[in-house]
């Protein structure tokens, strides 16, 4: 049976370019509403899972996903079409929701819990359970009110209590990227174990890892429309595809056009990844091939290439150069592999110098790529951001070496 | 309409613990804590006791002793302006949870009037002390009382929820509301008595447009032995008056509560 049914459904927004209309514009408004500029949320939105599905939500900022997820917990009415929603539905589009900061934990437990949704023999009956999830610092200071604690502890009670939940369709929005790592397993491992029972859940997320293990479908939207529908695999892979940033070629038939200087000037660049043949885009594992080639107008020189990984922070990761051999002038044409399960997930971009006597920088090529690498992990379940700038997998060879009884 | 009323009911868990809330933190971190709650009332007294010492005119109608008049008077206005604000705020106040959660928002304006109630039963036994203070009988009357109250909280949710539903997109309202109340004060016989205009021929329009006429006057013959107040008939037009509010408010909430979260 289909739990949740979304049939074109649309959400428009009026314009105004003040929302509180003054009184002159006010009036006119008042008058004739027709004149008004609109905003399309969403257009035409359908799309129906079953009861069990974990439905993971993807899109760019602006896509729809938190409007579609307000129209699905009931908090705004769409514009448009119909919703059929079959069931207890709890949302949890922020974390303590409704939190009083002059109350006391211990209060605030049953607040946020009644706002939820649970009734109050509900959260009587799992109150201990809140606080021994929530952590021993919570446990300590429940009867101090929620504004002396820290960030940290108040996103550990939010959560704690929105994870005691129980519905039988739990619509999240990104509620995971909060608090810290060891706080993220917790509360990750535990939206694991609700998928793995009979729930329903509707997930908008920017963490593809998390999606790409808790979904079993995905809905990608773009400028408020339905992009792609379906299965998670085939639609992650067309998403990273399409979306993975790069700028991995270039190529100058003359030297007159080319990047450079009076005597260097670049011919061609290229970074090649081998993908997986059922992954369209580029993940930790692949491995790559960057190609350099540059003319260079100067009679026997000594010459090298060096080149710079930076990661999107600009620290530079590693360097690496040439070994130092005699040229003339004509296209000198270079060619550098790196291995897969070398360099971590994230956004990184190269620079290439030419050198001439291993000290003298002729020319360097800033900012050559630019590429972004997809996290892969299989049958994981920590799918927090996977911490270094290298991912290398070396064996690590781990025994018992004895046995106590 | 009912079945709005029904899904109040059904969540009155959260109806109870907001309205915990509110009061909870009501008088968090003041040193005289729920005394405000008898402090306020007696100072507006003070206030016009004195004034009225200068003007013995306004004063001389009475046959009962001028304090409980004005007590009486103040104690249900106050209850009336003060849940009257609190419910057409509630929404505005209550923001982050309407963005952010659903449940029946007719539940955020019944809560809010809880601390006015609570401050109302604490003037209530200071007007008892005061009563005894007098030494001015409190008859088994004054046990009708709650069901005045009710009366009188069902016409301020429903002009709480009238001006409270238009407030949301046209902020203007939260200004209008305070000369409401200030205008009301001077309007209703909070401070005086209506004796010398029982027998005016706009009397009866003034009880239809203003039912908090009738519900102070009513709760001081329910407060004080032998007052002579309202017939049955003017007390039923109040009755009716303050119902149809309470009915137009909730009708006119239910008809804008979608749009809410859109202008918030």
């Amino acid at each position: 049976m289909k739990i949740v049914e979304v049939e074109s459904v649309g959400k428009t927004y009026k314009l105004s370019n003040n929302d509180s209309p003054s009184y002159k514009n006010g009036l006119k408004s008042f008058f004739n509403s027709e004149s008004k500029q609109v905003f399309n949320a969403l257009t035409d939105v359908s799309f129906s899972i079953n009861k069990g599905d974990k439905l993971g939500i993807i899109g760019n900022n602006g896509a729809g996903k938190s409007t579609l997820l307000k129209i699905l917990s009931r908090i705004t009415q769409p514009t448009k079409g119909n919703i059929y929603v079959r069931g207890k539905v709890a949302s949890l589009l922020e974390v303590g929701t409704g939190f009083h900061p002059e109350l006391s934990g211990r209060e605030n437990i049953f607040l946020n819990g009644a706002i939820l949704g649970m009734t109050k023999n509900e959260i009587k009956s799992q109150f201990d359970e809140i606080v021994d999830f929530a952590g021993p610092q919570i446990a300590q200071f429940l009867d101090t009110p929620v504004k002396r604690y820290s960030s940290g502890m108040y996103v550990r009670l939010g959560f704690a209590i929105s994870a005691h939940l129980n519905p039988e369709i739990l619509i999240v929005d990104e509620v995971l990227a909060v608090g810290d790592a060891d706080f993220q397993k917790k509360s990750l491992g535990k939206m694991k174990e609700v998928a793995a029972q009979e729930k329903t859940i509707l997930f908008v997320s920017h963490n593809l890892t998390a999606v790409q293990n808790l979904c079993n479908k995905t809905l990608h939207l773009e400028n408020g429309k339905v992009k792609h529908f379906g299965e998670t695999g085939a639609i992650l892979n067309s998403y990273m595809a399409e979306n993975q940033s790069r700028k991995l070629n270039h190529e100058f038939e003359n030297f007159n056009d080319a990047p450079g200087n009076e005597i260097i000037r670049l011919k061609k660049a290229e970074i090649f990844p081998q993908l997986d043949p059922n992954i369209d885009y580029w993940t930790t594992q692949n491995s790559f091939t960057i190609t350099f080639d540059f003319w260079s107008l100067l009679k026997s020189a000594n010459l090298n290439i060096s080149l710079h990984v930076f990661a999107s922070t600009g620290e530079c990761i590693f360097n690496i150069g040439s070994e130092i051999k005699v040229f003339e002038s004509g296209i000198i044409a270079t060619k550098i592999d790196i291995p897969g399960n070398f360099l971590n997930d994230g956004n990184y971009y190269i620079s290439v110098m030419v050198v001439q006597d291993g000290s003298k920088v002729l020319y360097n090529f800033e900012n050559l790529f630019e590429f972004e690498i997809a996290d892969y992990r299989e049958n994981t379940s920590w799918f927090g951001k996977w911490p270094g700038y290298v991912r290398p997998n070396f064996p690590i060879n781990i025994v018992q070496l004895t046995k106590s009884n | 309409m009912i079945k709005s009323i029904k899904e109040v009911i059904a969540e009155k868990d959260l109806l109870f613990i907001l309205a915990k809330r509110d009061i909870t933190v009501r008088y968090k971190q003041t040193v005289l804590g729920i005394l405000w709650a008898v402090i306020r009332p007696v100072a507006t007294m003070f206030v016009f006791i004195f004034a009225f010492k200068q003007i013995p005119a306004l004063s001389s109608t009475n046959k009962y002793p001028f304090q409980l008049i004005l007590f009486s008077g103040i104690l249900v206005w106050n209850y009336f302006a003060n849940s009257f604000q609190a419910v057409s705020n509630s929404l505005l106040v209550n923001s982050n949870l309407i963005s952010k959660v659903y449940f029946p928002r007719l539940i955020i304006a019944f809560s809010s009037i809880a601390v006015s109630l609570l401050d109302l039963l604490i003037g209530l036994v200071v007007y008892l002390i005061l009563c005894i203070y007098f030494q001015y009988p409190i008859t088994f009357n004054i046990l009708y009382f709650p069901l005045v109250i009710i009366v009188i909280s069902f016409f301020s949710i429903g002009l709480g929820l009238i001006l409270g539903s238009f407030s949301i997109k046209y902020r203007d309202i939260l200004q209008i509301i305070p000369i409401v109340v200030q205008y009301g004060f001077f309007v209703s016989p909070v401070v005086f008595t209506i004796d010398s205009l029982l027998n005016k021929s706009w009397f009866i329009y003034y009880l239809i447009l203003n039912p908090i006429v009738g519900l102070i006057e009513i709760s001081r013959y329910v407060l004080l032995e032998g007052y002579k107040s309202i017939n049955l008939l003017q007390f039923l037009i109040t009755l009716t008056s303050a119902f149809l509010c309470f009915i137009i408010g909730i009708t006119i909430f239910n008809k804008r509560e979608n749009s809410f979260v859109d202008h918030l």
